[in-house]
């Protein structure tokens, strides 16, 4: 339990991070909470040669509106996100799912945009983004650019993250009109990680039918993914118990399901489908 | 841990056989595979930086080739360790000639232990699925090359640009690879 030896540096601006991020891309790592990267190098599956702490850049954690969009700085905590009454009044789903990860020990310190970053395939914001179809803010060498979280999530641990760049906003459209919103788990009893974790926002008609339907999985497959066909499925419907029990028989559509020692393929896929049952109807009934 | 895939490659059976017993070949093909040394007749030596993301490890090992039967069938039997666990295991690669090229199936048995086995169980599966996928596509490259040709260059970008092509492949051919595993 005792980490390999590793310099630390703690920037005081993000720029200031880029460029000793840029000075040794291969053995330089981004630390944010910590709360995934540093029990990793404990055991030595990480052995970072220098870890650049983001995490004390005050500016950087933030929940703002800004016009039509909510920004949220990458190194806001999940508490600080739990605990928001802007985000619980304008977009409750981030509320919700920040309540449902790990105890208060990781809330207190772990970071929405580390979480992205590190994409387990297990982690809960993945999903959220995901279901409120986010754009990531990325910040490297050449500047700023902007990534749909559609195409953040590449594979198993991997994003689109170039070396060199750092994760530094989420941007999210407010949501408006008729809109529901509702994150379901189920989370392993050890460590609380999702063992499928399903998030769902559904935006609504005058007459009570779908209009569009965001559902952005996690847990399942070697990384979080928006369910289309579920999506497909749902929009125009009048999301009565039919229609949404026929919608949700699609979400392992084109995924190959994790199997460990807690869930075999089936039941996950299984899982995958009750959940998003579930989640679909409590964010019916969420919807103002 | 079982493994089982299929990946079709645009390239004649004795060629990817041909590949597939060739050390330096496979030393280009296997992600991370920093030596790759034949020790016997069908016997080799490895060095593999093996992992995802922040996790990496570091594993020493060796690999006998079993059961050759050229050009349908070989047995591959590793065991490995190093600072995050260990690993051994066995497997069958069956390769038939199709219209457009070569069919490989392969099934696996592996097991693994230690640091990694007791804290990234969960992880375990998805990064065999993740190499499995990048050794297929490096192979096809090297495969679609003549013999004593230069050979082809990997790398993160060409890797994912091969397998997109292939993904896109897949598509319109409908005889998308898959990789299964129980």
């Amino acid at each position: 339990m005792i980490p390999a030896q590793f310099d630390y540096q703690a920037p005081a601006t993000l720029e200031e991070a880029v460029s000793l991020l840029a000075s040794d891309v291969d053995g330089a790592k981004i630390l944010a909470g910590g709360h995934s990267l540093i029990p990793a190098m404990k055991l030595r599956l990480a052995q970072p040669q220098l870890l650049i702490d983001i995490g004390r850049i005050k500016s950087l954690a933030y929940i703002r509106e800004e016009a039509d969009q909510i920004r949220i700085g990458a190194t806001t905590t999940h508490y600080q996100l739990e605990s928001s009454d802007l985000l619980k009044r304008i977009c409750p789903l981030l509320p919700e799912c920040a309540k449902s990860i790990g105890d208060v020990q990781v809330r207190n310190k772990g970071t929405i945009g580390g979480s992205l970053a590190h994409s387990d395939p297990a982690g809960d914001w993945p999903a959220a983004v995901l279901a409120l179809d986010a754009d990531l803010l990325l910040i490297g060498p050449n500047g700023n650019r902007t990534v749909k979280s559609e195409n953040f999530f590449i594979d198993l641990l991997t994003t689109d993250l170039q070396p060199g760049e750092i994760l530094r906003e989420i941007r999210i459209k407010k949501p408006s009109g008729r809109f529901g919103q509702a994150y379901q788990k189920v989370p392993h009893p050890a460590s609380g990680f999702a063992v499928v974790g399903v998030a769902v926002h559904l935006e609504l008609n005058d007459n009570g039918s779908c209009k569009t339907a965001g559902i952005g999985v996690t847990g399942v497959g070697v990384k979080a993914y928006r369910a289309h066909a579920v999506e497909t499925a749902l929009n125009g419907s009048n999301l009565d118990d039919d229609a949404v029990a026929r919608a949700v028989t699609h979400v392992c559509d084109g995924v190959d399901p994790n199997a460990d020692l807690y869930a075999s393929a089936e039941y996950r896929c299984h899982l995958a489908q009750v959940h998003t049952r579930r989640a679909i109807q409590a964010a019916k009934a969420n919807a103002k | 841990m079982k493994l089982e895939g299929v990946h079709q490659l645009d390239a004649p059976r004795e060629r990817v056989y041909q590949c597939l017993t060739d050390a330096q070949v496979l030393q280009r093909c296997i992600p991370g595979c920093e030596r790759l040394e034949k020790t016997a007749d069908n016997t080799f030596a490895a060095t593999i930086r093996a992992g995802v993301g922040s996790i990496k490890g570091v594993f020493n090992g060796t690999a006998r080739l079993e059961d050759l039967r050229q050009p349908e069938h070989l047995r591959i039997v590793v065991d490995g360790k190093g600072q995050p666990g260990f690993l051994k295991g066995a497997g069958d690669l069956s390769l038939e000639a199709t219209e457009t090229g070569t069919k490989v199936s392969y099934s696996a048995d592996v097991q693994v232990g230690g640091t990694i086995a007791s804290v990234g169980q969960r992880m375990i599966q998805g990064t065999a699925k993740m190499m499995a996928t990048q050794f297929f596509t490096s192979l096809a490259a090297e495969a679609a090359t003549a013999v004593g040709d230069p050979p082809p260059k990997h790398g993160f970008f060409r890797t994912a640009l091969r397998w997109f092509s292939g993904w896109l492949k897949s598509i319109f051919s409908h005889e998308k690879a898959q990789i299964k595993t129980k």
